[in-house]
């Protein structure tokens, strides 16, 4: 069922990059997707009644040095997690190319709409 | 780009500090509670941006030059580059070994503390100065869009 909400997020992204004649609301549809499949990723590693993947000293036995075993039953899964932070910031680095290409149009053609743009130039 | 009013200012000017002394908190943090390199690289980063939209473009170039910037910017890609290459060469391992949790500090009691965890918090340094240098360098790239229009339209 929330996998089915997160298809739907993906969509209205898709919706949005396929149909806007605005360039600045193709780019936001752009980044809409984007959040929608890092949402997914983390959702994917989600346990129900699960705690947060964090080890402090109270769980860690001092003999044997091994993690409490009720840790290891009631723990989310971290590794979706430490990826899709190194994602988020690889769209942030796009979503300055994406805004920069709109800039540099825009100075040569006047206007961000896309049916006006016909012949290369500059 | 102008700066705005003198309220602005002075709230910002205390404000700032406080942003950036939260982003290397989360970078120094990063082997014991969640955050890191990224989220700690990208607060500093924002820390620049409140300077840029309340004092002008202008007095950010003054506090933090282009040309530092960029070699903060290279500086945090060779010391993370620094940290991978000593793992191969200390010791009998392989590339981004963790050779000071390994070979010098394996069985003392010294585990979630601030100075554990080896090669960690060197990476997590490097990787705050890449990513806080690139995206100041990149709002400030940004930001001297200046809407002339070039040549003539045809049509």
């Amino acid at each position: 069922m929330l996998y089915a909400l997160c298809f739907l997020l993906f969509m209205i992204g898709l919706y949005c990059a396929v149909i806007k004649k605005n360039m600045v609301k193709i780019v936001i549809g752009i980044m809409v997707m984007e959040y929608a499949v890092n949402l997914f990723l983390i959702m994917l590693g989600y346990r129900f009644g699960g705690i947060a993947p964090i080890v402090d000293k109270g769980q860690l036995d001092l003999e044997t040095g091994q993690i409490a075993a009720g840790f290891l039953n009631s723990s989310v899964d971290p590794l979706p997690q430490a990826l899709v932070l190194t994602a988020i910031v690889i769209s942030l680095g796009s979503l300055a190319l994406m805004i920069s290409i709109c800039i540099r149009t825009y100075e040569k053609y006047g206007t961000f709409d896309i049916t006006q743009i016909r012949r290369l130039k500059g | 780009m102008k700066g705005m009013t003198i309220i602005v200012k002075t709230i910002s000017s205390w404000v700032k500090v406080l942003i950036f002394l939260f982003g290397i908190y989360i970078i120094l943090f990063g082997h014991l509670t969640p955050g890191g390199g990224f989220a700690g690289g990208v607060i500093l980063a924002s820390s620049y941006v409140l300077l840029m939209l309340a004092f002008g473009r202008e007095f950010a170039e003054e506090n933090l030059s282009l040309p530092v910037a960029s070699k903060l910017d290279c500086v945090g890609a060779l010391l993370f580059a620094a940290v991978a290459l000593c793992g191969l060469l200390y010791g009998a391992g392989s590339f981004f070994w963790n050779f000071i949790h390994q070979k010098y500090l394996v069985g003392t009691d010294y585990e979630f503390n601030l100075l554990s965890a080896g090669t960690i918090p060197l990476s997590n340094i490097a990787i705050g100065l890449k990513v806080a240098a690139s995206l100041f360098l990149v709002v400030f790239a940004l930001s001297m869009f200046r809407p002339e229009i070039s040549g003539n339209k045809e049509d």
